[in-house]
């Protein structure tokens, strides 16, 4: 598994302040894609057990952090891989949230339990899901990029078995 | 150019005069960009901004030839230190001030050209503080500042309550006393009495149970009434000018903890209006809002502020603005008296703080700092140095040696200056004393000296580029090594421990400055790349790092960051910032924004700030950040014009690619984002 950037503190895949690993490789090929270079499974740098425990490292190390977000290319792609990730870093920092990004629906992922990437899903709290439609592109969206995609709570939409959509906890309320 | 003369000059007095006609050739021709840039927020290319340069340039040149003592004069040359504001030296005028609004709004003042009284409305007290800012502002060379405004407006919030609370109760409430009666369920004929002025304020509860319409009528009156105000006030702060026209008045208004219906209504309308914005909804430059921050009034949920601080979080996403001053750090508690709002800290937005007073006037308005003397740590660091390759060992003798010497130097000028400054009649000041803006100068006469009144205030040494100094001392800077960043802290301690005595010495109040370098970051670069070249890390760029922050250019988290500029905060007791770079559109995320002021508060930084990218399209307004075309009309950059602003040494400017000088330009190029990569910018 490759991945094609890492930002330590970032603030535009989620909700904090979170880590942003962008797993190489995708083949939704969505019309109008940011970035069409990440699409390639060799792109990028090589995330061996290595890098892995680097990144994990600096994320224990940052006092700020809210959590991960794992997007790509798209992590489903490497399922399996992404799934031992997010356990290693559990292993270090246990409650760790995760969020996801995919360019498959949640209902396509939540489909075939015990797949991998059931249980690459499973692992996270919030999937921000969908392919990116150019014709349906609205910047004001929040952490996504066009209005059919969700931003999905993972854990009570897989107990409910439909999708229950993410909204703040803590909004700024406010006054009068 | 030729020249005809009534007498024969001597070979120096030729020298000078080209010299002087040097100066004039390159403002009236347009010829040096970089001295028509040095002040970001005076147009340079302007008519009225060139006419200042011709008074600015040649006070300086006077300043230097026949004012300054000798040895500060050579140490200037030396780029060893520097004297802000040359061109006020010789007149004595005084750095910045925080205003008593309360007490100028309670007894009116004279602008003189007419006399003004106290408002009745909000409405008038906030165009009043314009007024007042911009009097003030022409009396001093530095900024203007409210510390506690919230306080200061909340009565005028009550005014205007009162005046249409009595309209209401004349209106509504015999209104429904009519109803009753007609439909004869009223078996009280008497008339409610009317209540006293007394009575009548936004939290008794009594009142608006007894006259529930009234008070509705009222309320909402008042509220729209104090957020047309705020909003003219914003306004007013940002279009009218000031000294000579060129430049609009340098204005920071501080606020948070007033807990009154009527304080919060002043900051909540405040704020409203600075993200509403001005015109087509640009960005306000000015006043810079400051929020106080204080624990059991509006940090966490149940305080009750708390409401308030997240709204400024809000703000802070969109406008840059509010700052967050801390109430809490042990070196602001110092003088915290609980109930009285004049001794809560508060600051100049660029940074200056001025609290503690050795004649007793341990509160902040009426009172400000008169100059400051700025010393170069970097030619310390090359001068004793390894970078040179002249020696093996950083020679620590020799730069504390030479850093008494500079600190002695930076001393003898302030000395010299505030004699000059406390000589000066209180008419040179003009408004400032005889509206007792400063505290007491209403008892003075025109002719009277200042001298009494001036010592409460401060005079400052700051410094800059410890972490180029540390690099040329040591090959690292101080967040690259956990012994030279000891050092660092050292040198800062070293430099306060020196005011602290000077101020026994002397019977004055020096305090430590992490100066705002303007004008000045570029200048002692260029100098010292000249001297000893272009040396990586140290000289190879066109600026000194501000005071003792870590580089822009290093990359590092912003937790890290914080934790490391933040034992520097409680040395800097003439003020000092720490600011962290976000990128992307943080307007969205304001959790994140939230957490990372409350970590720096929590590490006890003095004053803090976020820096993010606001970027707006004038094609269609798009707000954000924009690469090369506007990501909601898509035009591009070379159809249509983005405005960036960035800030400045605290303050904003509204387009940072003509407004700043080179230096600064290419400090905001180098600004690496602690958080939040704009992944999708690429």
């Amino acid at each position: 598994m490759n991945i094609c950037g890492y930002y330590p503190e970032s603030i535009n895949e989620g909700e904090g302040l979170r880590a942003s690993v962008f797993i190489s490789g995708c083949r939704h090929a969505c019309k109008g894609c940011f970035s069409p270079r990440t699409w390639n499974f060799d792109y990028g740098e090589l995330f061996d057990d290595a890098r892995q425990r680097e990144i994990i490292q600096e994320m224990a190390d940052n006092p700020l952090l809210d959590g991960l977000t794992l997007a790509g290319g798209d992590p489903f792609f490497s399922a399996a891989e992404a799934a031992a990730f997010v356990d290693l870093a559990r292993e270090r920092i246990p409650g760790l949230n995760v969020w996801m990004y995919s360019g498959y629906t949640f209902e396509q992922l939540a489909a075939r339990p015990g797949s991998d990437e059931y249980e690459l899903l499973r692992r996270g709290q919030v999937l921000v899901d969908g392919r990116f439609e150019q014709h349906l592109r609205d910047v004001s969206l929040l952490y996504r990029g066009s209005s059919n995609q969700r931003l999905i709570r993972i854990p009570e939409s897989l107990e409910r078995g439909e999708a229950v959509l993410w909204e703040r906890s803590n909004p700024l309320i406010s006054i009068r | 150019m030729s020249m005809t003369l009534s007498f024969s000059p001597t070979r120096q007095e030729n020298d000078a005069l080209e010299e002087v006609i040097r100066l004039g050739r390159d403002i009236a021709d347009s010829l040096n960009t970089e001295t028509l840039r040095e002040n970001a927020n005076l147009n340079g290319d302007s008519f009225s901004g060139k006419m200042s340069k011709f008074g600015s340039e040649y006070a300086k040149w006077y300043a230097r030839r026949l004012v300054l003592p000798k040895e500060v004069e050579a140490a200037i040359r030396d780029n060893t230190v520097y004297v802000h504001d040359l061109d006020h030296y010789a007149v004595g005028t005084t750095n910045c001030i925080f205003i008593p609004f309360d007490k100028l709004l309670a007894e009116g003042f004279s602008t003189g050209n007419g006399d003004l009284r106290t408002p009745r409305t909000i409405m008038t007290a906030m165009a009043l503080v314009a007024i007042i800012f911009q009097c003030q502002q022409n009396a001093q060379y530095g900024g203007v500042s409210a510390n506690k405004l919230d306080y200061d407006l909340a009565p005028y919030v009550g005014r205007s309550f009162i005046k249409h609370f009595r309209k209401g109760l004349a209106y509504f409430e015999s209104f429904a006393e009519e109803q009753r009666t007609l439909s004869g369920s009223a078996s009280d004929s008497s008339q409610p009495d009317s209540p006293t002025d007394e009575e009548i304020y936004m939290d008794n509860a009594d009142l608006q149970a007894r006259y529930p319409h009234a008070y509705r009528y009222a309320y909402q009156e008042t509220r729209q009434e104090t957020f047309q105000a705020a909003e003219s006030l914003v306004h007013n702060l940002n279009t009218m000018s000031s000294r000579g026209g060129g430049q609009i008045p340098f204005t920071s208004i501080n606020y948070g903890t007033c807990t009154s219906s009527e304080g919060r209504l002043v900051m909540e309308s405040l704020m409203e209006s600075t993200m509403r914005g001005l015109g087509q909804g640009q960005t306000p430059i000015f006043p810079i809002q400051i929020f106080k921050c204080k624990k059991g009034i509006n940090q966490n949920p149940g305080d009750p502020n708390y409401d308030l601080f997240l709204k400024a979080i809000e703000c802070s996403t969109k406008r840059l603005y509010p700052n967050f001053a801390n109430l809490d750090a042990p070196i602001n508690m110092e003088y915290y008296v609980p109930g009285d709002p004049n001794t809560e800290f508060a600051t100049m937005g660029c940074r200056t703080r001025v609290v503690a007073d050795r004649f007793g006037r341990n509160h902040l308005s009426g009172k400000g700092n008169l100059s400051f003397n700025t010393i170069n740590l970097v030619k310390l660091g090359l001068e004793h140095g390894t970078v040179l390759g002249k020696r093996k060992w950083a020679d620590e003798e020799g730069y504390y040696a030479m850093l008494d010497r500079s600190l002695g130097i930076a001393m003898q000028g302030l000395l010299h200056r505030y004699r000059i400054q406390a000589k000066q009649p209180a008419k040179a000041s003009d408004f400032m004393m005889r509206e007792g803006v400063w505290e007491g100068g209403e008892a003075l006469g025109p002719d009277d000296k200042v001298e009494d009144l001036l010592k409460h205030g401060s005079l400052s040494i700051g410094f800059i580029g410890i972490a180029e100094s540390m690099k040329a001392m040591y090959g690292k800077h101080h967040a690259e090594d956990a012994d030279v960043y000891a050092k660092a802290l050292e040198v800062v301690r070293y430099m306060r421990d020196y005011c602290d005595a000077m101020s026994e010495k002397h019977d004055l109040n020096i305090t430590l400055f992490a100066t705002p370098a303007e004008g000045l970051s570029g200048k002692f670069t260029k100098n010292d790349a000249r001297e000893y070249g272009s040396i990586p890390g140290v000289t190879d760029r066109e600026y000194y790092t501000n005071s003792f922050h870590v580089p822009v250019y290093y990359q590092t988290t912003a937790a890290r960051k914080i934790s490391l500029e933040a034992p520097f905060h409680e040395l800097c007791n003439a003020g000092a910032i720490s600011y962290i770079e976000l990128d992307g559109n943080v307007r969205s995320n304001p959790e994140a924004f939230r957490k990372i002021v409350a970590y720096a508060l929590d590490q006890n930084v003095s004053y803090f700030s976020i820096n993010h990218p606001i970027d707006r399209c004038t094609s269609c307004g798009h707000e954000g950040i924009i690469g090369e075309s506007c990501p909601s009309c898509g035009k591009k950059e070379t159809e249509v014009r983005i405005s960036r602003l960035r800030r400045v040494t605290g303050y904003l400017t509204g387009d940072y690619q003509t407004r700043f000088n080179g230096a600064k330009q290419a400090e905001v190029r180098d600004r690496v984002k602690h958080a939040g990569q704009a992944v999708r910018q690429e």
